[in-house]
């Protein structure tokens, strides 16, 4: 319920802080929905930066707020789905949890979230909500007028290079930033360097170890190459002409410009970016990487700096954009309307700090769009424009619930071609008819 | 004469192959004590020109290491326990005695390792939700504390045991439970040395039924705290391995107790030399 | 009877009963967020039309077979080489059995390192004139690399099997050989395999049931792949079951799973078990 003096904090304060309005500022007289004591249980992925900012931010609200203690929980992020999924299936699912994006469309169609309040999480309508976040990504937790997700972080991807390497064979780190993918293709091959057939240095690597990093590289290719991941009838389109040519540009590192090695990877997946944070890769496309991921593996990069984020290629120079995805915050439907009013107040209270979001997880970017991004400490980031950039020109996942089993159709697809040679048509053949299955599974099911 | 050093022949292709095998312990113990950046060289560094013995205690720091390993401990041992009672008592009575359906007891017995866990998973997790057993030990390890693999190497064993002395004894008026006790498990050491051995280390490595069970810190075993751990790549993986060389240690201290009731019968088999 | 009862009543309460609400499943459509609903065969006949299953089906009846039989010999073989008087040969056992102890992350990751078309194993073998190979990303030699990494991790922990069983049988076999004049080969031959039976059963039976439920050093090591090359049906259920949410379709994979285990171990209860009735 927004008072007048609610109103008034928020635009003053808020203004005063940003210089924008709308911003959903906390204010410290702002009482909490209850006074009893609540008890619940949130859980999240594993990250070094968010998960720690995460618990600290939600130990500040229960010290705020001591009535109200939280159990909090977080698993390695591939674990935190299934843990969730079977929570739901024996009824000890979190009150409160964060989820990807890309699997809104399996909570929302089996009505396991609860819609959001937006007025508790500080907006005026569900149109300032929306107008408050990028709009392609709210569309995803947005259903029937209802918000049901609560945007936390979502980035673009990049394009890293290792700019010494690139200086090493007479690049300029600026004036030649691949725009295109034939430009992409040509500098990799420079950038490459061989001791006979064994590569020591590869120009550009894309991701081989698992299947959603194949899927968020490949998607952006699809969508600019023209073609698109189902048709208005469902049916899986990924082998038709525009999906051939996507292939064979995420083929032709390889096949044509003999700069990649795609059997030759150190990539893990808690460190996709192995290979070039060990220099054995003078490019890689990923999220944003950020002196704290760096400083572990390569510290001398991170010291001297000498790396760099560009916008990934595009069919043309105008056409540049890459997969962007992000995390909701959710509420289980299972929990008590008063743990659901003191989540919604915990939530907004989380998100109400963004600096201290950043200084804590730079340069994983945030949801929002106001409040943040005119700070000195976000402007004076490393490759902030970039990194932006992404985020805003940005592809979303396709929003389906048989999305891990695209995944995997495109990864087997993919390793058909790169490391088997095999046919693009028929790869992509068989990975259309292997979604088209899985739809049809679920139809039936 | 060369009878004696026959025996010394056959050292050299024995600690060789030994030294293969163990080609990848030794790299994991390597790298425990390599510094961050050096993981992943593809040229090995087995001896490491500069030692990091900081690793071990670092990653103890990082995530509370010690209290999962005291978990994993508590729960291993009470798996090790269930299953040397009851897997004895039934490998003991499937070997030894002769009843109707016995072959099909058999079967059904090892019917339980047929199905893997994943489908099993939600009823079993129901079962134990229900005694109110989750994020406690008992939650963890009552699902495990008796394994038809146990069951099965017992009878295995036990059919090797004469009966001869079985008769005797129970002509002598011997009751049951004192002719297992006093004849059949004497005999049956490096057995029950094998038996303890395999349930503790099997319930040492559980991942997929722990993390159902848990989510709490306070409960959690090792795997799980490793798993998490590894997620973080502010975590040098090098901690990781120093991490996996701790435990080893536990189920391989317990090997190396148990390894003397594997002795006796040592020399007198296998081929000539 | 009663020395059975124990361990049943735990069974009927631990697993018959999840064992039968997956069969059950198995005829249902459940994604563990709503309720199971029943469709009949539907999951089974989905099944037979699929060309990953059928390839996983494949890939997992090699697997089976090739890890079996290898773990099996070279279980064998270590553990006569461990009981030989050679000494240090007890320190050798323990070293060996190492491998069966490491933690399975490390295996993993230790594995992935080593079978790198650079890494340690074909720098090895490159004295051999072997080339680069890429063992995980070929999908010739996936399969094998898989194989090889399973029989190093379980060879070792049925040669301890093996190792105990050769140290109950009795002096007295071996002294009555000796008098005789058996030795050797011949000595092996007759006197310890025969007594090695029942334990050469539970090594096959085991192995078998072992790599049909194995599928995390797969899984870490390879994703199954390439191309679906070492994909096995314990993966597929983990997958199917955890990743697409289709529990229902996962407990059908794991029914035509149990079917082929349990024929090879009827099979080889027959084969086996025919002495027994002595």
């Amino acid at each position: 319920m927004t008072t007048r003096r609610d109103f008034l904090r928020r635009t003053t304060v808020g203004a005063a802080a940003v210089g924008v309005l709308g911003v959903p500022a906390f204010g410290a007289a702002q009482g909490a929905p209850t006074r009893t004591p609540v008890k619940l249980t949130f859980w999240t992925w594993e990250n070094p930066q968010q998960r720690p900012w995460l618990k600290k931010r939600i130990d500040q609200y229960t010290q705020q707020y001591p009535n109200v203690s939280v159990e909090f929980q977080y698993f390695a992020f591939s674990d935190l789905g299934k843990k969730v999924s079977v929570g739901y299936a024996t009824g000890t699912a979190p009150d409160g949890y964060t989820t990807g994006d890309w699997l809104m469309p399996t909570w929302l169609t089996r009505k396991l979230i609860v819609p959001l309040d937006v007025q508790q999480l500080g907006y005026a309508s569900l149109d300032a909500f929306r107008d408050d976040h990028a709009p392609a990504f709210v569309a995803g937790a947005i259903h029937e007028g209802k918000a049901y997700g609560y945007p936390l972080w979502f980035y673009g991807v990049l394009n890293h290079v290792n700019t010494k390497q690139f200086k090493e064979v007479g690049l300029d780190p600026v004036k030649d930033e691949p725009k295109t993918w034939e430009q992409l293709g040509e500098v990799a091959k420079r950038l490459t360097v061989k001791d006979g057939s064994k590569f020591t240095r590869q120009g550009f690597k894309w991701a081989m170890h698992a299947s959603q990093w194949t899927a968020f590289q490949f998607n952006p290719i699809l969508l600019q190459a023209g073609g698109q991941w189902f048709d208005k009838d469902g049916k899986c389109t990924v082998n038709n002409e525009a999906g051939v040519r996507a292939m064979t540009i995420r083929a032709s590192m390889t096949k044509q410009y003999g700069a990649e090695d795609p059997a030759d990877s150190l990539a893990t997946a808690p460190v996709p970016w192995m290979d070039w944070l060990k220099e054995r890769a003078a490019m890689f496309s990923a999220p944003p990487i950020g002196p704290q991921a760096i400083k572990p593996i390569n510290p001398a990069m991170e010291a001297e700096g000498y790396y760099k984020a560009y916008l990934m290629p595009g069919v043309s120079d105008d056409k540049r954009y890459s997969t962007c995805y992000g995390f909701n915050c959710v509420i289980n439907v299972h929990a008590s309307k008063e743990k659901q009013d003191v989540l919604h107040h915990m939530y907004r209270f989380i998100m109400s700090d963004l600096l201290d979001c950043w200084k804590a997880t730079a340069p994983l970017t945030l949801a929002r769009k106001s409040g943040w991004t005119d700070y000195p400490e976000v402007k004076s980031t490393p490759n902030i424009q970039a990194i932006l950039r992404a985020k805003d020109t940005g592809v979303f996942l396709p929003r389906t619930p048989v999305w891990s089993e695209l995944a995997d159709a495109m990864h087997r697809a993919v390793q058909k071609v790169t490391l088997a040679n095999g046919d693009i048509k028929t790869a992509l053949n068989e990975a259309a008819a292997e979604v088209d299955r899985a739809t049809a599974e679920l139809k039936k099911g | 004469m060369g009878r004696r050093l026959l025996p010394w022949l056959g050292l050299v292709p024995l600690a060789g192959l030994t030294i293969l095998v163990l080609l990848p312990v030794l790299w994991m113990l390597s790298t425990s004590f390599q510094a961050s950046e050096k993981m992943f060289q593809l040229t090995m560094e087995w001896i490491p020109a500069a030692w990091h013995p900081e690793n071990y205690p670092n990653a103890l720091h990082r995530a509370p290491f010690p209290l999962f390993f005291m978990n994993s401990v508590i729960v291993s041992m009470a798996v090790m326990a269930g299953n040397v009672v009851f897997c004895t008592l039934a490998g003991y009575g499937l070997a030894k005695f002769r009843f109707p359906g016995d072959r099909f007891a058999l079967l059904a017995i090892l019917s339980t390792l047929m199905l893997p866990l994943e489908v099993t998973l939600v009823p079993t997790f129901l079962i134990v939700h229900s005694l109110g057993w989750l994020n406690t030990y008992q939650g963890i390890f009552a699902p495990l504390l008796v394994d038809a693999f146990g069951i099965f190497l017992m009878r295995q064993f036990v059919l090797g045991v004469p009966s001869d002395y079985l008769e005797a004894a129970r002509i002598d008026g011997a009751g049951e439970l004192r002719i297992l006790w006093r004849i059949v498990l004497p005999q049956c050491k490096p057995v029950l040395a094998v038996l303890a051995l395999f349930a503790f280390r099997d319930s040492w490595d559980q991942f997929l039924w722990p993390l159902a069970v848990v989510s709490r810190d306070e409960y959690r075993t090792y795997p799980l705290g490793l798993v998490r751990f590894a997620e973080d790549y502010g975590n040098p993986q090098t901690e990781q391995m120093a991490v996996a060389v701790m435990a080893t240690i536990p189920v391989f201290v317990l090997f190396l107790l148990l390894q003397r009731l594997l002795k006796r019968g040592f020399g007198l088999t296998g081929l000539k030399g | 009877m009663a020395f059975v009862l124990p361990a049943l009543l735990f069974f009927v309460f631990f697993k018959y009963g999840p064992m039968g609400w997956a069969f059950w499943l198995s005829f249902t459509s459940y994604d563990m967020l709503s309720p199971p609903r029943l469709v009949g065969l539907a999951n089974f006949a989905g099944l037979a039309g699929d060309p990953v299953f059928l390839q996983s089906l494949q890939n997992t009846l090699v697997y089976i077979v090739a890890s079996t039989t290898l773990v099996t010999l070279v279980a064998l073989l270590l553990a006569l080489a461990v009981t030989t008087r050679v000494p240090g040969a007890r320190v050798c056992m323990g070293g060996i059995f190492l491998t069966n102890v490491m933690p399975i992350i490390a295996v993993c990751l230790v594995w992935r390192f080593l079978l790198h078309p650079h890494g340690l194993v074909n720098q090895l073998l490159a004295p051999f004139g072997a080339g680069r190979i890429d063992w995980l990303t070929s999908d010739t030699t996936a399969m094998p690399a898989i194989v090889m990494v399973t029989v190093w991790r379980f060879a070792p922990y049925f040669m301890v099997v093996f190792v105990a069983a050769l140290a109950a049988i009795p002096a007295e076999y071996y002294e009555a050989a000796a008098i005789d004049g058996t030795r050797g080969l011949n000595r092996f031959r007759y006197i310890t395999l025969p007594l090695l039976l029942p334990q050469l059963f539970f090594v096959i039976v085991v192995a078998a049931l072992l790599s049909a439920r194995l599928f995390l050093m797969p899984y870490i090591i390879t994703g199954g792949g390439p191309g679906g090359a070492t994909r096995v049906l314990s993966m597929l259920i983990y997958e199917t079951g955890f990743s697409y949410l289709k529990m229902g379709r996962a407990a059908a994979i794991s029914v035509v799973l149990f079917g082929i285990v349990l024929a090879l171990t009827l099979v080889q209860m027959k084969l086996f078990m025919r002495d027994e009735e002595a």
